[in-house]
């Protein structure tokens, strides 16, 4: 329909009232974007809300809650029927669990908005940006901004803003796949090549991205009306796989369901052969299922997850899925890319040479001072070569920056001598104004050398000097004699070969080697006045004399081998892959510890034994570099060989498509795997991987979107603050869930022994659901804040099989050891209440029927007093009340031992999350409120207590404490043994 | 070219295993899987343990609950043994008192007909048999005749066995079924005893109010009962007689020291003789203690200081 692609460029500017070189007036964009509304894709239309919720009221162990509100109103029903007066409490029960059904499922549903809101607020943290020209200027606007008419530059890496016919292409080529599938890139022009919009080369399209080149366009169509915008199959329908958290809380909710059902069913059966009425053993299933249920337990989970991933983002690692947050904590290889990733991503000057001896010089980031002895008249020679024969510049402005940041105008090697030179000597462009350049010939690959002529800075030498640098060999070709301690030596055969031997150990350690020579022009042949001619070189370029050797390298980040070596003890292969050189990622990974100092390649052991490469056994050596070339030549099984028997593995000129034979290769071995990624061409890499990491600074937007992760700072060792984090929050997460279980015992006993045993009831369904939906809410919650026990990152990454979140060792200790010690606690609480109001637990045992009878009003004690049925009512609630402080009380244990699964509670510090105590106060002040604030409110069956009653269970508290301290100890002690195997979890 | 393809199919294939393992296993393997763990031949474990592992595990957990078991027994020993025999800690939660009637069969409703002495049968017998305890002669044999009008306090030794006051049957006069065994059944005018204090058990028939230990009513001054018509006419009830007296508890009978040491200790009556009701008409009934520190208008507890029952006589 549109024809925008047939018209000249000036048929364009007329049409859109815009100027190719001045772009539209702000005045009238803001117009347009008035009338046609941002450049933006209306979300595909999502699920209803009110489906997303009633989604969340029947998942997990909703749908279980359901059955038991609706078990609820059926004996409520038949009770009516019968007229019965207690009929009401079912109803009311009823009530109360579809009411918390509902209140967990509004939870979920406001968690998971927020995750999304999340999840919206990290894409924009990160806006796509386009550049365009506006009131003549070059402007960087978000590219929701862009309206018809403007004119936008677009280069590789760069996700096309918005549907735009080309008016100045170079090199311009485009990816369609996200239109067409096709993934062959497709190259852009200016020419009007087919009829069908959607063929002609001269539109590139919305959501496309740029390969490479760069071009200039005015934007035809925005948001919806692009092509893609109309393609209704936008909807990306992309199926999400489950991670691995999600596949192990799905894990735990069948087990607690499993446990829950066939408890409840078991009693069931049992209670019905007791020959208790059909609709009484209903009411102890509901009970039963209601004390199963850790209501609040998939509530807690997300919160710990999102205060995850809130700490994650803090720490530079955004997460854009928030159980990606766990993932990043089982990975079990990294492939790292190393530019930028590992290293600084600047090239620095790493070693000098000259005087015959090499020094080292300070790569860190953050340089002030270089170190190496400067009392040499060689290296005032060479400084002043590495000062004068340099182009680059600083921007001006930056001078309260420190060095190392400053931006410079210049190419990379230039840079970093720019910046070494300002390091050492100071302003740099003051030095060069006293030595006014005459003359100069660029650096270009056939010469290979870079030369200018200076003015001297002393107003007694009338002499010109001339410096040059360049590849080292071609320097010294041009060299008679060499500088040794200022003095100019001739360079003989003797010197020519020092040379060649710290050439090549600088060469050797992967870094770019230039030579320096310089040349003092004699006065009387080169007066002031002398015209030099850069194009007939009417100057001497060769009986030069030699200077010296700087050699470059971007060097690694000062924080990764410190980070390299935590993941190599957290059990993680680093991996690098790189485009780089073989032997500049050789040195690189050495120099970071992804080849550590004592491995060897097969290369290496056969120099060392000085045999053929074939005759060396391949598994003695742990390390590896593979080059792109043959990892092309490599069968699937060569590769998984490689990735097998060597632990520590560089991939060399390796092309992005060969990352993702890695990649696939690595998850053969049933790794979880994470990937850096930056490049548009990294996409499926990073969609591959168990979980993309894509970079947040050099990253492109398509990688961006294809990742789950964004490091903001693009620092490897940001990934291992994730890997922390992602391995403390399943630690944490097992530690929530152990204490949430726990108690469930402590509150199902009661209906087991009352159904058995026949005693008045002990703890009532309401008062269950306070625990689960009151007091233990925070405490578990604050369980995510504990810090990592000691051994975090020294252990392996966990097993996606066998290392479940929930497994038969935490359910067992917290189902029958201390469980059942919080029982026995609170049964001790309840049976002290009971005696010291008169009935002894003797007394009490089959009590059932005639105590719950309305009629009988004269019930005797053990003391002969009598009591009508609302004072044993009333005795029954003293009764409820007191477990559930008990409860709460052993509860607090509880959570103190929970801190942690093996050291010893004082070696992580009682004090050290602080959290935790907010927590404890927070369920003891919700007791409290509970007992003393609401205990006149008689529906929900809590009365004030008497104050000792609270203490009754403390001997219990301290013997779950110092039990659990036994039990760490032993671990500690005995690794390995009956008791470590069956106790730890 | 081949290379490529392999690849391609790689994944997929890897990808249907994984699936297989997530969940859309068949119930053939499920079934499997399930034996196996039940019972593993080849490893010889049982639910995932040998013999060896559940013994030990088992002894584990023997030793573990029997130091439970142990702990909790000496905790609820302790704790029995800060109790004391004769008296609960605490009496906050039993009184003030409550109130039961006699005759109590089913409910509290007393419904017979008068010329079909079936119908009120079970309610004499019922009277006779709580009687029994009260007749004049066993009073006499075990109990001692006190001062009437003040509180009978026994020596300070708890331990002591404490004297029980008569309360000879005859003191109810009309409603004792001495001169008229059918307790005025037979002639539409029933006793029914409201009494407080002692109840043997709530499986015999007494009469009402209820027992608490050294619980003094009335603070001196002696309770005492009136009956009305709950909700609706008051002619319905015109004439109900009290014995003894003028349906007070004598104070004599009080405090009671507890079924330990007042061994005979029988509960004082009060009987209420229902000489005019109206016939024919369900009369619902509430009679109230009244004294110093009874509280008789609670709405969660109905029988607390007062009880409601309905009569209903047909000729």
């Amino acid at each position: 329909i549109q024809d925008d692609h047939k018209l000249s460029a000036s048929e364009l500017e007329e049409k859109y009232g815009t100027h190719i070189n001045k772009g539209l007036s702000s005045a009238r964009a803001a117009e347009i974007l008035a009338r046609d509304g941002p450049n933006l894709l209306t979300p595909p239309k999502a699920t209803p809300e009110i489906l997303k919720f009633l989604k969340q009221t029947v998942g997990g162990f909703s749908i279980l809650l359901w059955i038991g509100a609706i078990f609820s109103w059926i004996s409520f029903g038949i009770q009516l029927s019968q007229g019965a007066e207690s009929a009401f409490d079912n109803l009311y029960l009823g009530i109360v669990l579809a009411l918390v059904v509902i209140l967990t499922g509004i939870f979920a549903y406001y968690q998971e908005a927020k995750s999304t809101n999340i999840m919206a607020s990290f894409s924009k943290m990160i806006p796509q940006q386009a550049l365009v020209i506006r009131d003549a200027e070059k402007k960087e606007l978000p590219a929701d901004q862009l309206v018809v008419g403007d004119i936008v530059e677009i280069k590789g890496g760069d996700r096309i803003p918005a549907d735009i016919r080309l008016i100045f292409t170079q090199g311009c080529k485009v990816d369609n796949s996200s239109l067409t599938g096709e993934s062959e890139p497709q190259s852009r022009s200016c020419d009007f090549t087919h009829e069908n919009p959607l063929e002609t080369r001269n539109i590139a399209f919305y959501s496309t991205t740029c390969v490479e080149g760069t071009a200039t366009g005015i934007v035809i169509n925005t948001g919806d009306r692009t092509i893609i915008g109309r393609i209704a199959s936008l909807a990306s329908g992309v199926g999400n796989e489950k991670t691995p958290i999600a596949i192990e809380i799905e894990h735990f909710v069948y087990m607690v369901a499993g446990v829950a059902i066939s408890v409840g069913v078991l009693f069931f059966i049992i209670s019905v052969s007791m020959q208790y009425k059909i609709l009484d053993s209903i009411i102890f299933l509901i009970g039963i299922i209601v004390a199963n249920v850790p209501e609040g337990l998939l509530a807690t989970v997300t919160v710990s997850l999102s205060l995850t991933a809130k700490r994650m983002a803090k720490k530079n690692c955004l997460v854009k899925n928030l159980e990606a947050v766990e993932t990043l904590g089982s990975t079990s290889i990294i492939c790292s890319d190393k530019t930028g990733t590992l290293t600084q991503n600047r090239m620095t000057v790493a070693h000098l040479w000259f005087d015959n001896q090499i020094y080292s010089a300070d790569t860190s980031e953050d340089q002030a001072t270089q170190p190496f002895d400067q009392s040499s008249p060689s290296w005032t020679a060479l400084s002043k070569i590495v000062t004068l024969c340099n182009r680059a510049e600083f921007r001006p402005g930056q001078e309260n920056l420190p060095i190392m940041k400053r931006v410079v105008v210049g190419d990379a090697s230039e840079t970093a001598l720019l910046k070494f030179a300002e390091v050492i000597l100071g302003d740099v462009m003051n030095i060069r104004a006293q030595n006014k350049k005459v003359a100069e010939i660029p650096f270009n690959s056939t010469n290979k050398f870079q030369l200018s002529i200076h003015e001297t800075d002393d107003p007694n030498d009338k002499r010109f000097l001339l410096v040059m640098k360049g590849a080292p060999e071609r320097i010294l070709e041009r060299c008679s004699t060499i500088m040794i301690n200022g003095k100019e030596e001739p360079l003989d055969r003797e010197k020519a070969e020092a040379f060649q031997t710290a050439y090549m150990e600088l060469g050797g350690m992967g870094e770019r080697v230039l030579g320096f020579c310089h040349l003092y022009l004699p006065e009387n042949e080169f007066p002031d006045t002398y015209p030099f001619d850069t194009d007939s070189m009417n100057f001497p370029t060769s009986n030069l004399c030699f200077v010296g050797l700087l050699s470059m390298i971007d060097p690694p980040r000062s924080t990764v081998p410190d980070a390299v070596s935590k993941c190599r003890s957290a059990g993680i292969k680093v991996i690098m892959v790189t485009g780089d050189h073989p032997i500049t990622a050789k040195a690189i990974a050495k120099s970071v510890g992804i080849i550590s100092a004592t491995s060897e390649t097969v290369e290496d052991i056969a120099k060392r034994l000085n045999i053929p490469v074939e005759q060396v056994n391949r598994r003695e050596a742990t390390a590896a570099v593979v080059n792109g070339m043959e990892l092309k030549d490599m069968s699937l099984q060569q590769l998984d060989d490689i990735l097998c028997n060597h632990s520590e593995i560089v991939f060399a000129r390796t092309s992005p498509q060969q990352k993702l034979i890695i990649v696939e290769g690595c998850q053969r071995q049933g790794a979880v795997v994470a990937v850096t990624g930056d490049g548009v061409n990294d996409s499926p890499a990073l969609k591959k991987a168990d979980i993309g990491i894509a970079m947040g600074i050099a990253g492109s937007d398509a990688a961006k979107n294809a990742a789950d992760m964004v490091l903001l700072d693009d620092n490897f060792a940001s990934i291992v603050t994730g890997v922390e984090e992602g391995r403390l929050i399943f630690d944490n997460l097992k530690k929530t869930i152990a204490y949430t279980l726990t108690k469930n015992i402590a509150e199902l006993c009661p209906f087991l022994i009352y159904i058995i045993a026949s005693i008045p009831m002990p703890i009532g369904t309401i008062t269950i659901l306070f625990i689960d939906l009151g007091t233990d809410i925070i405490p578990s919650v604050a369980l995510a804040y504990e810090k990592a026990e000691s051994d975090i990152m020294n252990r392996r990454p966990r097993n996606k099989r066998k290392d479940r979140l929930v497994n038969e060792q935490l359910a067992v200790y917290s189902y029958l050891q201390i469980g059942i010690m919080q029982s026995v606690g609170a049964f001790v609480t309840y049976f002290t209440v009971y005696a010291e109001q008169g009935f002894l637990p003797s007394t009490l045992l089959g009590v059932r029927v005639n105590w719950e009878n309305n009629a009988i009003n004269d019930f005797e004690d053990s003391y002969g007093q009598e009591w009508t049925k609302y004072q044993r009512t009333y005795l029954q609630w003293i009764g409820y009340t007191a477990f559930f402080v008990s409860i709460t009380i052993q509860q607090v244990a509880d959570l103190i031992i929970r801190k942690t699964r093996r050291n010893s509670i004082f070696q992580q510090g009682l004090f050290r999350n602080k959290v935790i105590w907010v927590g404890i106060f927070s369920q003891i002040g919700i007791a409290l409120i509970l007992t003393y604030g609401l205990g006149h409110v008689t529906a929900l069956n809590f009365t004030p207590l008497r104050f000792q009653y609270w203490f009754v269970a403390v001997p219990f508290a301290i013997l779950i404490w110092v039990y659990d301290e036994v039990r760490k100890l032993f671990i500690r002690r005995y690794p390995g043994s009956w008791w470590d195997k069956n106790m730890y979890y | 070219e081949n290379k490529h393809e392999e690849k391609v199919q790689d994944p997929d294939r890897r990808d249907n295993e994984t699936k297989a393992e997530m969940g859309s296993k068949t119930w053939a393997d499920l079934a499997g899987e399930m034996k196996m763990f039940l019972w593993n031949p080849e490893e010889r474990t049982c639910l995932g343990r040998t013999a060896k592992s559940w013994g030990l595990i088992l002894l584990f957990y023997f030793v573990f609950y029997t130091c439970l078991a142990g702990m909790f027994a000496f905790c609820m020993y302790v704790m029995l043994l800060t109790l004391s025999p004769y008296t609960p800690m605490y009496r906050d939660r039993v009184s003030p008192p409550g109130v039961m009637i006699r005759p109590y069969l089913n409910g509290f409703t007393i419904a017979f007909n008068v010329s079909q002495p079936s119908t009120w049968q079970p309610y004499v017998d019922s009277m006779h048999h709580f009687l029994a305890a009260y007749d004049d002669k066993v009073q006499e044999e075990k109990n001692i005749e006190c001062v009437s009008g003040q509180y009978f306090i026994q020596g300070s030794n708890e331990s002591e066995e404490k004297k029980a006051c008569q309360f000879k049957r005859s003191l109810l006069q009309n409603c004792s079924g001495i001169e008229d065994p059918t307790f005025g059944y037979s002639k539409g005018q029933p006793c029914i005893l409201p009494h407080t204090w002692h109840c043997v058990s709530y499986k015999h028939e007494c009469l009402l109010l209820l027992q608490i230990i050294g619980y003094r009513p009335g603070a001196g001054v002696p309770v005492s009962v009136d009956c009305k018509v709950q909700k609706g006419n008051e002619s319905d009830l015109r004439a109900v007689d009290f014995y003894p007296g003028n349906g007070t508890f004598d104070l004599m009978y009080y405090p009671y020291y507890g079924k330990i040491t007042h061994v005979n200790y029988t509960s004082p009556l009060v009987a209420m003789h229902f000489a005019d009701v109206k016939k024919n008409y369900l009369v619902p009934i509430q009679c109230s203690l009244n004294g110093k520190g009874i509280i008789n208008d609670v709405n969660s507890d109905r029988f607390l200081g007062r009880i409601i029952f309905t009569l209903s006589i047909g000729k």
